[in-house]
Formats: structure tokens, C-alpha cells, sequence
């Protein structure tokens, strides 16, 4: 069988493409954040909504699972990558298990916040508006990254489980689930941080 | 290939810097100062994350070259938008 030479040496084509899509979303992400900064610095009566407790260590709790979570991706592609299936296996269980808590944090975090008031048209500080608006659309975009990103490796846990998908298929999903991560990075102090008052 | 222990290494590193972002936005610093503060810090852990995490340290330097280069300048673009963030300021109604 004729195989197609990667563009890029002797990286995989899979995982030349799954590059290019992180580097297409890094664009998408940025430009959200960009546009939240456009608002923030336009906006005169500019809210901050969080407080250290609960809030921030909801956050932080939050960046710890999802950091965490990168960890067990990254023993799970090792392990795969050795041909240790069961225990890449067991990793690629981890990673989604940490996936759904984060989910499950940020789906209570918004119930709160909702429940507060909040809403994307909605700020019961009474202040702009833009605030419920840009927290609920930034995070909300990542939330649906995170939830994308537990469905597909599920799927890869199941098919490289049934021996239909090698190892590079668990490290191409991996690197997804890293770029996921890496935007939170930005997201966490940017979101989060800037909007939190004493 | 990276160890297992460099990896906790990095992890714990990663959670050190959320904690020192932390620390700073709840230490009283200026709004310009803590937000220069947190992006460097971001910035430093997404260099982390795409060297160790990402894999970009041990692929052909090609690949970086080729990516990264494109969404710096994407970014730095971006950045046209800030004189008329301020000067939406003043079309406010009084």
C-alpha cells in the first residue's frame, strides 16, 4: 500500500492535521479572549463578580483536575505507545473521569451563578451586562471543547481497547486534550483572576 | 522521550504557577501591572505545556517552525483592536 508522505518530515499526517486544528482553535480562543478585552477595556461600569470563596478555589480546584488530567493522557499515550494496553487503558479511564469532574465543577459553578442572577444578558451587580455575557461564552466554548474532548476519548479508549486503533491514534487525541488544557491556562487568569475582587 | 518523573515535575511546576497567579491577584497589585503578571505567566506555562506535554520538544523542529510562527503573528494582529476599545469609552452616553 502507497502511503502519503507527511508535509512535515517525519511527523504523521493524523498528527500534522490535528496541529492544524489546535492552531485553527488557538486562533478561535484567541480571538474570544481578544474580544473580551475589546469589551472589558470599552465597557465604563465593568463588574467583578468573584469572590476567593467559593469562586476562586472552585477555579482552582477546577485547573487542578483539568492539569491533572493532562498527566494521566500523558501516562496513558507512554503506555500505549509500550504496548501496555490495560494500562493505557486504565489511564484513558482516568483522563475521562477527570474530564466529566471538571465538567460536572463548571456545570455547578454556572447553576450558582445562575441561580445568582447571572446571565448572558443578565448582571445582578448591576453593572454592564457584558460581564454574565463574556464569562458564560468564553467558558461555555471551553466546557464544549472539554465535553468533545471526553466523548472522543472514549471512543479512542474503545477502539484501541478492541485493538482497532494503534497507539498513534491515543497520542493524536492527546494532543487535543493538552490544547484543552493549555487554553484554560489562559482562560483561568484572564477570566477568572481579572474578575475576582477582595 | 520524557520520564514519567519529569512529567510529575512538570505538573507540579504548572500548579505552582496557577498558585503564584493566585497569590498575585489577591496581593493588591495595579490592573495593568497584575494583568502583564498573569499573561507572562500564561505565556510561560503554554510554552511548558506545547515543549513537554505537547510534544513539540522531541518533534522535527520544522513542525514548530511551521505552526507557531503563524499564530504569534495571528495574535500580535489582534492587538489593532485596543485604540478603539479606549475610544469606545468615550461614546458612552452622558
Amino acid at each position: 500500500m502507497m502511503l502519503e508522505p507527511s508535509p512535515i518530515g517525519a511527523v504523521q499526517t493524523k498528527k500534522f492535521v490535528m496541529w492544524l486544528f489546535i492552531i485553527a482553535d488557538a486562533a478561535t480562543f484567541g480571538a474570544i479572549l481578544f474580544g473580551y478585552g475589546y469589551l472589558r477595556v470599552g465597557s465604563l461600569n465593568w463588574t467583578r463578580p468573584f469572590a476567593f470563596s467559593p469562586s476562586i478555589i472552585n477555579a482552582l480546584v477546577m485547573t487542578v483536575v483539568l492539569l491533572t488530567s493532562s498527566l494521566t493522557m500523558l501516562i496513558a499515550v507512554s503506555a500505549a505507545q509500550k504496548g501496555k494496553k490495560s494500562d493505557a487503558v486504565r489511564w484513558l479511564g482516568a483522563t475521562i473521569l477527570l474530564g466529566v469532574v471538571f465538567a460536572a465543577l463548571h456545570l455547578r459553578e454556572w447553576a450558582s451563578l445562575m441561580g445568582e442572577g447571572w446571565s448572558l444578558s443578565a448582571n445582578p451587580m448591576g453593572g454592564s451586562t457584558l460581564v454574565g455575557a463574556t464569562f458564560f461564552g468564553i467558558t461555555g466554548l471551553h466546557l464544549l471543547h472539554v465535553i468533545s474532548g471526553v466523548i472522543a476519548i472514549g471512543v479512542i479508549t474503545v477502539g484501541f481497547n478492541r485493538g482497532r486503533w494503534d497507539a498513534s491514534y491515543v497520542e493524536t487525541t492527546g494532543l487535543y486534550w493538552h490544547f484543552v488544557d493549555l487554553v484554560w491556562m489562559f482562560v483561568f487568569p484572564l477570566v477568572y483572576l481579572l474578575n475576582a475582587h477582595a | 522521550m520524557p520520564t514519567l518523573k519529569l512529567y510529575v515535575g512538570i505538573w507540579l511546576g504548572l500548579i505552582a504557577i496557577v498558585g503564584i497567579e493566585t497569590i498575585l491577584a489577591f496581593s493588591g497589585l495595579s490592573s495593568g501591572l497584575l494583568l502583564a503578571s498573569l499573561l507572562l505567566l500564561a505565556i510561560v506555562e503554554a510554552g511548558i505545556a506545547l515543549r513537554y506535554f505537547m510534544h513539540l520538544k522531541y518533534e522535527p523542529p520544522a513542525l514548530a517552525w511551521t505552526l507557531i510562527p503563524a499564530i504569534v503573528f495571528a495574535l500580535l494582529m489582534m492587538n489593532q483592536v485596543w485604540p478603539d476599545a479606549r475610544r469606545l469609552v468615550s461614546l458612552h452616553f452622558p
